[in-house]
């Protein structure tokens, strides 16, 4: 089954600097929204004096994202807030490959000895018996 | 510090003043009163060094919040209250117990009315144990009862179990007297919480939680890695004694390499001149007993081209079983 692997979302804002304007109309309006609809994600909100408005996730691998709400507004954070909802907890790093499969090969894969006739008479169509 | 880089701008400007009005000149090398350069990579590998805290001790924690979202994560309706038992440990009631006399507090006042989590741990290990005994019954009939017994005692190890709780965020919620959580400590409490899944929820819907979380760790894996056999001939000529075939016949099928330092032997093994399994060896011994595995495999039905575990329609007929189990 689909288990989300956000675990929960800090909202650390500062009540008065005008950057954390829309972190502040976030929390009005839309934080209950989100709240509702990600019952498993538990939204914690922090008004602290001071530092730049973030927004930490953390998953349930460890994983510690931040993010920083300065200057954006509230559908942004929104956004943000879902994307982040979506994401799992592995580090973002360049995928190496673009594919995988999980069978790589139907008939079998090639090895020396695939097409060579074996020591003993096998039954086949070729082989008639004399 | 901006008044300490007033201080040396202003430092500098009475400098150049005096050294333009006069030949005085006047460097102030006294350090600076703001925070160190050292300070910042101080504080960090501090930080680094810091042994791991419980989350429950870092800012920004709300126990009641955090197990609500456990059960809606795991889209399952518990009752919280068993929810809450399942995750307290007797390590833990021992810990606060103590604390409690230390700090003097009076017993009767102050009583902590917690359960532990043992009754439930106990019915969530024999169901799950007796659940997946019955699935691997159900989808490989073929498989001796060991072989059965190899799979579930596989899935219910601890290095699983504890592995699938952490993941699932476990390890933040259990109420424990060390931290990092010890491995049993991890696998009690997770079937402590299936034990309250059955409690609340009934034997079907916690049928299908444990097969959800328990048999996918299966993927991938091959049977002779969960299930150690010593004597894989042996052990084949008694499956086919039991479906009456004749003894297998061991026939080089392939040879590579042969006086070289890497040999590589193909032995076929043959049913009355039909041919069961081929497997690959460095030697001859071992390659007769990777055949013999790879009969077994075919025998048993735990090929790696079989059909993948039908996780559509839930299974029927356990609630007489579970009933047979908890009794």
């Amino acid at each position: 089954r689909y288990v989300r692997q956000l675990q929960r979302l800090q909202l650390l804002f500062s009540p008065t600097s005008a950057d954390a304007r829309g972190a502040r109309q976030f929390v009005e309006e839309a934080a209950l929204d989100f709240a509702r609809r990600h019952p498993d994600v538990v939204l914690y909100v922090r008004p602290r004096a001071g530092l730049a408005p973030v927004l930490v996730a953390e998953y349930l691998n460890g994983t510690v994202r931040e993010e920083l709400i300065a200057s954006k507004t509230s559908e942004e954070i929104v956004q943000l807030a879902t994307k982040l909802a979506g994401q799992s907890g592995l580090d973002i790093i360049r995928i190496r490959k673009p594919f995988h499969t999980d069978n790589p090969s139907i008939q079998g894969q090639w090895h020396p000895l695939t097409n060579k006739p074996s020591a003993l008479t096998v039954q086949g169509p070729r082989l008639q018996p004399q | 510090m901006a008044a300490g880089l007033l201080l040396r701008v202003s430092g500098r400007l009475l400098a150049g003043a005096a050294a333009g009005a006069g030949l005085r000149l006047r460097l102030s090398t006294a350090p600076s009163r703001d925070k160190k350069r050292w300070l910042r990579a101080y504080l960090e590998q501090q930080r680094l060094e810091a042994p791991p805290q419980r989350r429950s001790e870092k800012p920004n924690w709300d126990y009641h919040a955090e197990i609500q979202a456990f059960s809606h994560r795991l889209h399952e309706n518990f009752s919280l209250d068993l929810l809450k038992t399942a995750f307290v440990n007797s390590c833990y009631i021992e810990s606060e117990e103590a604390k409690r006399r230390e700090l003097g507090v009076d017993q009767e006042t102050v009583a902590l009315n917690l359960q532990d989590n043992s009754k439930l741990a106990e019915q969530g290990t024999s169901f799950s144990r007796s659940y997946l005994r019955q699935c691997f019954e159900g989808a490989y009939p073929d498989l001796p009862a060991e072989g059965i017994g190899a799979l579930v005692d596989f899935l219910t190890s601890q290095e699983l179990v504890s592995y699938v709780a952490q993941n699932l965020s476990i390890q933040d919620l259990t109420l424990c007297r060390e931290f990092p959580v010890p491995p049993e400590v991890l696998q009690r409490t997770f079937f402590a919480v299936i034990g309250a899944l059955l409690n609340s929820s009934g034997p079907e819907k916690t049928g299908i939680f444990v097969r959800d979380f328990f048999i996918p760790q299966l993927i991938g894996k091959d049977l002779f890695e969960i299930w150690e056999v010593v004597n894989p001939m042996g052990l084949l000529v008694e499956e086919l004694t039991k479906r009456n075939m004749s003894s297998p016949e061991p026939r080089i099928t392939r040879q590579l390499g042969v006086s070289t330092v890497l040999p590589l032997y193909f032995v076929g093994l043959y049913c009355d001149k039909k041919i069961i399994a081929e497997g690959p060896g460095e030697t001859l011994l071992a390659a007769e007993e990777e055949a013999a595995r790879v009969a077994l495999r075919k025998l048993y039905g735990y090929t790696e081209n079989r059909r993948p575990w039908d996780y559509s329609k839930p299974k029927q007929g356990l609630a007489a079983e579970k009933a047979l189990s908890s009794n």
